[in-house]
């Protein structure tokens, strides 16, 4: 291919082929700084010439597959990213909270959420267990989920009444709802907690961080492998930092680098609030909730605001 | 030492006749060679029947030997092999004047700071900008599914004009130049390394500028301590092939850390004092109590003076 082709300007085409660069391949092995020399023009002129070039030549196209084959498993963000703009979320049935986290629990990721007792941190996990399994003419991830309840905390009185909640409000908008549909693949796994068996009998703490390290790491290849949701339950501790006791989720420092997302919940004042403390692409904020009869909903008082704390 | 039989394999110069004639001066190794006076050999070699073809194994095997050494390099060499190496720019400004430039070709960097104290969001940006300003691929290595490429677009379209009509195409090409890759033990990172390094010996035009680890400290929890020093040994082979690839392939590595509680509680990185002295830059992250706004200072730097900190927004 000439250079002539090149969408660049005619003082620097000009230069190009004054320069001996007539051919497109000539240029793939020049050197920035080799052309800045050559041609007497500014290294971000070069860097341009050089990243148009290597484009039109498609050299790229054949050298990503064979770099893609160099090492297995490896994905493009290209790839990804398109992957993810068609993936669903799990919906929390709280609007402003789905607000907050993109639309709600993502797939492929660890989410670890955590607050005082009575928060509404169980409440949270049987919902989603209950979200889960809305089918996908609904929107839904049309899943099945997993609970692992380590406190004896999973109440079935209360997932059947979040089910039927659910069940109805499908109904309210699809009102040609199939009764029955069949979800074949795990979509989420709720360890509720995660805390209670490492707040116990550990004499050597070393050993603790190890073990929640590998465990860690296992869900983490869980949830990519098989892309679903993780969701941990945490409780809270206190921890003394700058000369004061303060509410931190348990389990230690070396934890909370072990989820993908980390939400807080706590009470400001009467209400509930649910803080993205940690996540790779969303800000943090803040967003009210309220857990009624019917399970998570919007909170009814507020006006959605964002409030800092914790 | 390896006998020199073993080099007649592949270097048919060194033929049994050759091998006969070392022998008789009682050399059998390629050590006895090194410290066998050479002139002397070649002046017995003189005297053979056929002294051509010894002195050409003699030279055979100085040019094997030669290549599997390093060559000598003066001061000078070495400070023209430096300026060589870019610095290649994070994308935030703030960063890139503390580091005169950005993170350094060949050079291996830490990431340490508490948790969302901003580690991944410098790496994703790193990555992003990287990809679009220099040529070569970027490859991320993930343990915590915290690879987000959504927000890596938005580092992109922050960073274009919004006037420029080829955006799309842009993006496309930026983003198909990052590599990912998930690791979630150890033992499949150190395969991956191993992998990577073969392949750039065997194939020079497979270009990378950088490669990211996010993160070590994870991968690397599970098996330290607990008495044995396996996993301290897992940990130093690990951060020594980091600095081969990054020394010989003039790649750009930066790893991320995180922190432990140390004396008094204070937090201090973790991976102990063995690690301390592997990264060349060692650069700390900390986060103003649940606002945006974060600094970074440098702990270790092989020129820069420590201590210097800057603070910088995430946007």
């Amino acid at each position: 291919m000439e250079v002539s082709s090149l969408p660049i300007s005619t003082a620097q085409r000009g230069k190009l082929i004054s320069s001996g660069y007539t051919s497109i391949s000539s240029l793939l092995s020049v050197s920035p700084s080799q052309l800045v020399q050559d041609l007497n023009i500014s290294e971000n002129e070069a860097l341009e010439i050089l990243r148009v070039a290597s484009w039109r030549s498609g050299s790229d196209k054949i050298d990503r597959e064979r770099r893609l084959s160099i090492v297995n498993g490896a994905q493009t963000a290209w790839d990804m990213l398109n992957e993810e703009e068609s993936s669903i979320r799990i919906t929390t049935s709280c609007s402003n909270l789905d607000d907050i986290l993109g639309g709600g629990i993502s797939c492929k990721e660890v989410t670890e959420i955590g607050g005082v007792p009575g928060i509404g941190k169980t409440q949270i996990g049987i919902q989603l267990a209950v979200n889960v399994q809305i089918p996908s003419d609904c929107g839904g991830v049309e899943g099945k989920a997993i609970y692992i309840d380590t406190e004896g905390s999973f109440m079935v009185e209360r997932a059947l009444q979040i089910a039927e909640a659910c069940a109805e409000d499908i109904q309210e908008y699809n009102s040609f709802q199939t009764k029955d549909f069949h979800a074949c693949h795990i979509k989420v796994v709720v360890v509720d907690s995660i805390t209670f068996h490492f707040r116990q009998d550990f004499e050597d703490m070393a050993l603790r961080t190890r073990l929640l390290g590998g465990m860690a790491l296992k869900l983490m290849n869980l949830a990519k492998k098989f892309n679903l949701a993780v969701v941990l339950l945490n409780q809270v501790t206190t921890k003394y930092s700058e000369g004061s006791f303060q509410l931190t989720l348990a389990l230690g420092d070396s934890w909370s680098h072990a989820s993908t997302n980390r939400i807080i919940l706590f009470w400001n004042g009467d209400e509930r609030y649910a803080y993205i403390d940690k996540s790779p692409y969303m800000k943090s904020a803040s967003a009210p909730y309220a857990v009624t009869q019917k399970g998570i909903r919007n909170s009814t008082s507020s006006k959605y605001k964002r409030v800092k704390l914790m | 030492m390896a006998p020199l039989e073993a080099l007649a394999l592949e270097y048919p110069l060194i033929d049994s006749n050759f091998r006969k004639f070392c022998a008789s001066h009682a050399i059998y190794t390629v050590e006895d060679f090194l410290i066998h006076d050479l002139y002397a050999l070649a002046a017995f070699a003189e005297q053979d029947c056929s002294p051509d073809k010894l002195k050409q194994g003699i030279t055979q095997v100085l040019s094997i030997l030669d290549n599997q050494n390093r060559p000598w390099l003066n001061g000078l060499e070495l400070l023209k092999d430096a300026e060589q190496k870019k610095y290649l720019s994070t994308g935030c400004e703030r960063i890139d004047v503390l580091l005169q430039g950005g993170l350094r070709e060949g050079h291996v960097t830490e990431l340490v700071g508490p948790s969302s104290s901003g580690k991944t969001q410098i790496c994703l940006q790193a990555a992003s900008n990287i990809a679009k300003n220099y040529s070569g691929m970027v490859m991320y290595f993930d343990s915590g599914n915290s690879f987000s490429p959504k927000r890596m677009a938005q580092f992109l379209n922050q960073s274009f004009n919004p006037d420029n009509s080829e955006v799309d195409q842009i993006l496309e090409r930026v983003m198909s130049s990052i590599l990912h890759y998930s690791v979630f033990d150890i033992f499949a990172l150190l395969d991956l390394l191993h992998q990577l390094l073969h392949d750039f010996k065997s194939q020079m035009c497979f270009q990378v500028r950088m490669l990211i680890l996010d993160s070590l400290s994870s991968l690397i929890a599970p098996v330290l301590g607990g008495g044995g020093a396996h996993g301290h040994a897992l940990m130093v082979s690990t951060g020594f092939l980091l600095k081969e690839l990054a020394h010989e392939h003039n790649l750009s590595v930066v790893v991320t850390n995180h922190m432990v509680a140390g004396e008094a509680g204070a937090s201090k990185p973790a991976l102990g004092e063995s690690w301390k002295n592997i990264p060349h830059v060692r650069l700390l992250l900390s986060r103003y109590h649940a606002t945006d706004s974060r600094s970074i200072s440098i702990l270790k730097h092989p020129y820069l003076d420590t201590g210097k900190t800057v603070e910088f927004v995430i946007m």
